[in-house]
């Protein structure tokens, strides 16, 4: 039997992998990932009078200064204080602030502004993460004029 | 450092397997715009950069973690000062130990402050009714790598020091 001749495609070869984007923030263009924080407080419990004099002393310049993040201040009744960081992963960090001082909630505060969003894992080991391949190629055995023995 | 750039050029000779590498080093002496060229008909580049005190291999794209910086701010971008080497496949400039300034702009973008997992350090000693257990979370900085810019001209030429 004959040999077929090899046609075109009749549709544009594309490598789907190669359309694919690698996540980057920062690369070229940095979006902070925390998107609301929301400060939740008793007015009644003595446990959220720290609470309550950081929201009437400090939120409104934290805001000013974090117009990237939406502010919400909102009542939990009967309950301890708490804090919330909303991030564009659509996870949540939540912080107690039962027996906080103002200098400490500030401290919680600016965890949550700093975070990602992501979860807590090991980073010892963690130095460079990459999407890209190396862009020295990578050492074969088999591709040298002697070939490596063990 | 010297005047001329030291070029090293690496020579693959089965071109079949795209990904093997074959390594002659020959050494090219040109100068440094001849160099960045050269490096630049490449599609992929890296440097070796000093950060922190360590010399870490990076990449456009890479995530980058290192101990928690205190004066920085997220969202702050970093110029790396420290460039000891640049290279794509088959080129590589080396410094003498860094590269001079300005020759390649490398910038990174502090993306978070986060911290570890949580890590338990038990200290034990046995029939003696010691037993202590110490946690942490260590702190981290984590910097994305910008695009690596190769300067077409160096800023001022430089004399090998006696």
């Amino acid at each position: 039997m004959p040999r077929l001749n090899v046609l075109a495609a009749a549709t544009p070869v594309v490598n789907r992998r190669a359309l694919q984007s690698k996540p980057s923030n920062g690369h070229a263009v940095f979006i902070p990932q925390i998107r609301k924080l929301v400060f939740e407080y008793c007015d009644a419990w003595p446990s959220s009078s720290n609470l309550r004099r950081y929201i009437y002393n400090h939120v409104e310049d934290l805001a000013r200064e974090h117009p990237h993040v939406e502010f919400v201040v909102k009542q939990r009744p009967s309950k301890e204080p708490i804090i919330r960081g909303l991030y564009l992963n659509n996870r949540d960090k939540v912080i107690g602030l039962k027996g906080f001082e103002v200098t400490q909630i500030q401290q919680k505060v600016q965890l949550l502004l700093d975070s990602s969003g992501n979860k807590i894992v090991p980073l010892k080991r963690k130095t460079v993460v990459s999407s890209t391949e190396a862009a020295r190629g990578i050492w074969s055995g088999l591709h040298v004029p002697e070939p490596y023995r063990i | 450092m010297s005047a001329l750039a030291n070029v090293f050029r690496r020579c693959s000779a089965n071109l079949s397997f795209a990904r093997g590498l074959q390594t002659v080093p020959a050494t090219l002496n040109t100068g440094h715009a001849e160099a960045l060229s050269l490096i630049r008909s490449q599609p992929q580049r890296y440097v070796v950069a000093s950060l922190v005190g360590r010399k870490y291999l990076l990449a456009p794209r890479d995530l980058l973690t290192v101990a928690r910086l205190r004066d920085v701010k997220v969202g702050d971008r970093l110029a790396l000062s420290d460039v000891h080497e640049v290279g794509s496949r088959d080129y590589t400039l080396r410094g003498d130990p860094t590269l001079p300034a300005g020759l390649v702009n490398v910038e990174a973008t502090v993306v978070e402050h986060t911290k570890g997992a949580m890590e338990r350090i038990v200290k034990f000693k046995r029939r003696k009714h010691y037993k202590k257990t110490v946690t942490h979370k260590q702190t981290y900085t984590r910097l994305r790598i910008g695009p690596i810019e190769l300067t077409p001209t160096m800023p001022q030429s430089t004399q090998r020091q006696a």
